[in-house]
């Protein structure tokens, strides 16, 4: 079977591109006549660039809406149901697992516009519209004493809603977790353009909508919870031969007791691929480099903690580099930023997988994966939040070269991995399209069974983001699908 | 420009670098929704009307190549792609008029310097003039000054350190003459003897960003022939425009009969700041005086040289080597004035905005002087700055440095 993201964009019956700004389809004119001209894009040379996300490229929209307010959204909500077309979230389209990519023909409503930010020092709170851009959050908080950490690496350019819609992590999801646990209430939109407010007490609502990329509803304004920073972080950069041993020294530190801010990894692939960009100094021979950073308001524990993963990582026969400014650490960790965009060095395209494994089986989990890249011919690398057992191998490939099935083979025996290791196919990237084929083996036929009758509750019609996360329910015969 | 397209892998990282999307918050006016829409047009799939507008608002600041770790080479990509585009482009009479006009008077100094003399004179009928004739009208200054004719040869005054080739450039002869004038007071007073070798001509960069390509061609190698790289220890521009169009000869004339001269002379190409940040690593810089008192001077990265040429350190290097001065960060730095070569007598309107932005960000750091590196955003920045109702001066990076020679600071 060829993946979705592998195949043909699906193509539209294109009508005839126009240059004068008319509407040509009635859904665009509806929208145009309900929202004006503004807040619609209908030019077949607008659209176009509302049909693809950081991994995939889909159908080319009916039509886009940029809506300024929730009631555009409702607007816009409405007018796609009565034509019966799909509906698609879009924040800034950093994501990576084809969630915001339309499958066919639908409408777009990209949150770009949607950026009213307020903080709320005393409650230590942060409302902020969907289309808000993530750094711009703790850049707000940070003059009052407070950051919102979750730190996705797309984080200046990924939205507020992208992020709850993916339920992005970031490096520092290992001490103090990811997006989900950040949200105190939401707003969202609902399949019948009804606007709701979900908080997290009676029924957790709010952690249904989280993660659920545009297919229960669109959200469009959040409560976050902000923090005070650390008084304290201290970075380090160890280096391994061979990437089994920065696994190694991974599980030893937490076994420890070490409980990093963040801790992650990336191979001999990824280094050379962001040193080609930034130029730092990236020890370009290693297998492997693990990216430490401790924090914590106490200096003596900070060090502490540091020593501790440092001691493992010498134990496992990894090389140690402390940062000695705030600026070495602010280039190593733009130098962790950058690795997945900078793997378009080596190919323009790549299967990316965003696998969660037990961090007891971390060393037996990425030398496999290694061995299967290197036996599949393709170019394989490895790298992630590795203290979370987050770990994303990424098939990397130039479909003039290298064949699409050998690809996504390689890609299905990577999920079965993570599977065999008592692992999940997603830890931030949201299953999208991406991981979508895999989804039947990581999930019994049960669960299945019950995450579709949320979604048939929440979407009846089946048109909020069709075609994500769940694969389709023929096979089984139960809840045949309209 | 197949490779250039493949190479962009759509992650968006280029999105909060771009200005246009800063300010108009939309995909196709984004550098990946550019580059989408190339190459929809290069595949036949887009009439090439329809994605202009967004390509004719690109900028060329290259700050999304610096943003970039895929490494996608997209000023490359824009300007091939608007040297293939303008022959095929259907422009009014008008439009085309304006436009070559344009290219006629920049890059020659004379003609410019009469033309802004006009321009000077009829500013007060300026309100009553259509918009594409108002917007460069704007930017002059007050008075123009005269013309000063260019010395072929500058000695140097001190011990002898080097032997350089000098482009006089085109507007900012006529606009900022003093720019040249205190380059070469600063570069002789180094030991460094000046040339300005005769039958240079404008860089082409003009021409070659906005898609004319045969006159951009002529121009550089018109500049191959008047330049002898191998006689001198660099080639240098003062202005970051010009500065980036000639380290960009080896692109413009890739897989044709000059390919290898061009690379021999843009291997030799310096920015100004660039050489005598060298000269000041060295320990080869004489010291400056010290200011009369505290001065915080806010400098300005011009894109051209900041992202086209990768030059930031080296300025402010010079700057922070004056005793007295402090050099302040610009909030927004890396986003673009709205110069950009003749975009802000293209797109007066997005140009303006930006203009504006820039001179509010410019203004929060209080400076007492502004420094920067090129003549256009020099003008942009100026004029802004004025019309925020600012008298504080606008100076070149090395009209600071004379001035601090000369204890006039």
């Amino acid at each position: 079977m060829i993946p979705e993201k592998l195949a043909p964009t699906p193509s539209s019956p294109a009508p005839r591109p126009r240059s004068n700004g008319v509407p040509d389809n009635p859904l665009a004119a509806e929208l145009t006549r309900s929202l004006g001209p503004k807040k619609v894009l209908s030019a077949r040379s607008e659209r176009l660039n509302y049909r693809y996300d950081a991994i995939q490229f889909g159908a080319v929209p009916l039509a886009v809406v940029l809506p300024e307010s929730t009631a555009d959204v409702v607007a816009a909500v409405r007018a796609a149901r009565a034509a019966g077309v799909p509906i698609v979230g879009r924040g800034a389209a950093s994501g990576l697992s084809g969630g915001a990519a339309p499958l066919r023909e639908s409408l777009v409503v990209s949150f770009t516009r949607m950026t009213r930010l307020e903080v709320f020092p005393k409650r230590r709170e942060a409302r902020a519209q969907s289309g808000v851009v993530t750094l711009s959050v703790t850049e707000k908080a940070r003059p009052h004493g407070l950051i919102y950490p979750p730190d996705p690496a797309s984080f200046r350019t990924s939205t507020i809603g992208g992020n709850l819609g993916e339920n992005a992590g970031g490096p520092m999801c290992f001490k103090y977790g990811v997006t989900g646990d950040y949200v105190k209430a939401l707003e969202f939109v609902d399949e019948g353009g009804e606007v709701h407010e979900l908080t997290r007490d009676a029924y957790d609502l709010a952690g249904l909508l989280i993660g659920s990329e545009g297919t229960l509803g669109l959200i469009t304004e959040v409560t976050l919870r902000l923090t005070p920073p650390p008084r304290y972080t201290r970075t380090l950069m160890a280096s391994f031969p061979e990437v089994g041993e920065a696994a190694e020294a991974v599980s030893a530190a937490i076994a420890a007791g070490a409980v990093p801010s963040k801790l992650e990894f990336m191979d001999r692939a990824c280094t050379n691929a962001v040193e080609d960009f930034l130029d730092i100094g990236l020890p370009r021979e290693a297998g492997a480099v693990l990216l430490v950073d401790t924090d914590g308001d106490d200096l003596e524990t900070v060090e502490e903690e540091r020593a501790l993963v440092e001691a493992a990582c010498l134990k496992a026969g990894g090389a140690v580099r402390r940062a000695q400014s705030d600026a070495e650490s602010a280039a190593l960790w733009q130098a962790r930023r950058s690795v997945s965009p900078a793997l378009g060095r080596i190919r323009p395209q790549r299967m990316n997988e965003d696998i969660v494994v037990p961090r007891s089986v971390l060393p037996e989990v990425v030398r496999e994966i290694r061995a299967l890249g290197d036996a599949s011919g393709l170019p394989l690398v490895q790298f992630g939040h590795i203290g979370d057992g987050n770990l994303h191998p990424n098939v990397l490939f130039d479909p003039r070269r290298e064949s699409p099935q050998a690809v996504h083979d390689l890609a299905h025996r990577i999920a079965l991995v993570a599977i065999r290791h008592g692992g999940v196919l997603s830890g931030e990237h949201g299953i999208g399209t991406m991981k979508r084929p895999f989804m039947r083996e990581a999930v019994d036929p049960v669960t299945l069974g019950a995450l579709w009758s949320v979604k048939h509750a929440l979407d009846p019609r089946g048109l909020l983001n069709p075609g994500k996360i769940l694969p389709d329910e023929e096979g089984d015969g139960a809840h045949a699908h309209p | 420009m197949a490779h250039a397209v493949d190479a962009c892998v759509h992650c968006g990282f280029c999105l909060p670098a771009c200005p246009t999307y800063a300010l108009l918050g939309d995909e196709m006016d984004s550098p990946r929704g550019r580059i989408v829409l190339m190459k929809e047009v290069l595949e036949g799939a887009l009439p090439l009307e329809d994605a202009a507008p967004h390509l004719d608002r690109c900028l060329g600041c290259q700050a999304c190549v610096t943003a970039c770790p895929s490494g996608v080479p997209y000023g490359e990509l824009i300007t091939s792609f608007r040297g293939w585009s303008e022959p095929r482009r259907q422009r009014s009479p008008l439009d085309r008029a304006k436009r070559s006009a344009i290219l006629k008077i920049l890059p020659a100094p004379k003609v410019f310097s009469v033309a802004a003399r006009i321009g000077q004179y009829a500013k007060p009928l300026a309100p009553l003039l259509p918009a594409a004739l108002r917007a460069p009208m704007d930017l002059l200054p007050e008075r123009v000054p005269a013309m000063q004719p260019n010395a072929g040869f500058t000695p140097a005054k001190s011990k002898r350190r080097g032997r350089v080739a000098f482009l006089a450039g085109c507007a900012q002869q006529a606009l900022t003459p003093n720019f040249n004038a205190a380059t070469l007071r600063v570069l002789s007073r180094n030991g460094v003897e000046v040339v300005i070798p005769e039958g240079q001509g404008c860089c082409g960069a003009a021409a070659l960003h906005t898609g004319a390509r045969d006159e951009a061609l002529r121009l550089v190698r018109q500049n191959l022939d008047a330049f002898h790289p191998d006689e001198y220890d660099a080639i240098l521009s003062n202005a970051a425009g010009c500065g980036a169009g000639l380290k960009e000869y080896p692109v413009v004339l890739h897989g044709l009969p000059d390919e290898e001269r061009a690379r021999a002379f843009a291997a030799k190409v310096q920015d100004i700041s660039e050489y005598l940040g060298g000269l000041l690593r060295e320990g080869d810089l004489e010291r400056p005086m010290p200011t009369s008192r505290p001065l915080t001077v806010a400098y300005h990265d011009a894109c051209h040289l900041a992202h086209a040429q990768g030059v930031r350190a080296a300025p402010r290097e010079l700057l922070r080597a004056i005793p007295g001065v402090t050099v302040a960060e610009v909030p927004e730095g890396d986003l673009c004035c709205g110069s950009a070569g003749t975009y802000n007598l293209e797109q007066p309107e997005l140009a303006n905005q930006l203009g504006i932005r820039k001179a509010r960000n410019i203004l929060s750091t209080t400076p007492d002087l502004i420094a920067s590196g090129n003549i256009g955003c020099h003008t942009q920045i100026q004029s802004h700055v004025r019309r925020a109702g600012d008298r504080v001066p606008v100076m070149h990076t090395v009209e600071v440095l004379d001035l601090a020679y000369r204890g006039e600071l």
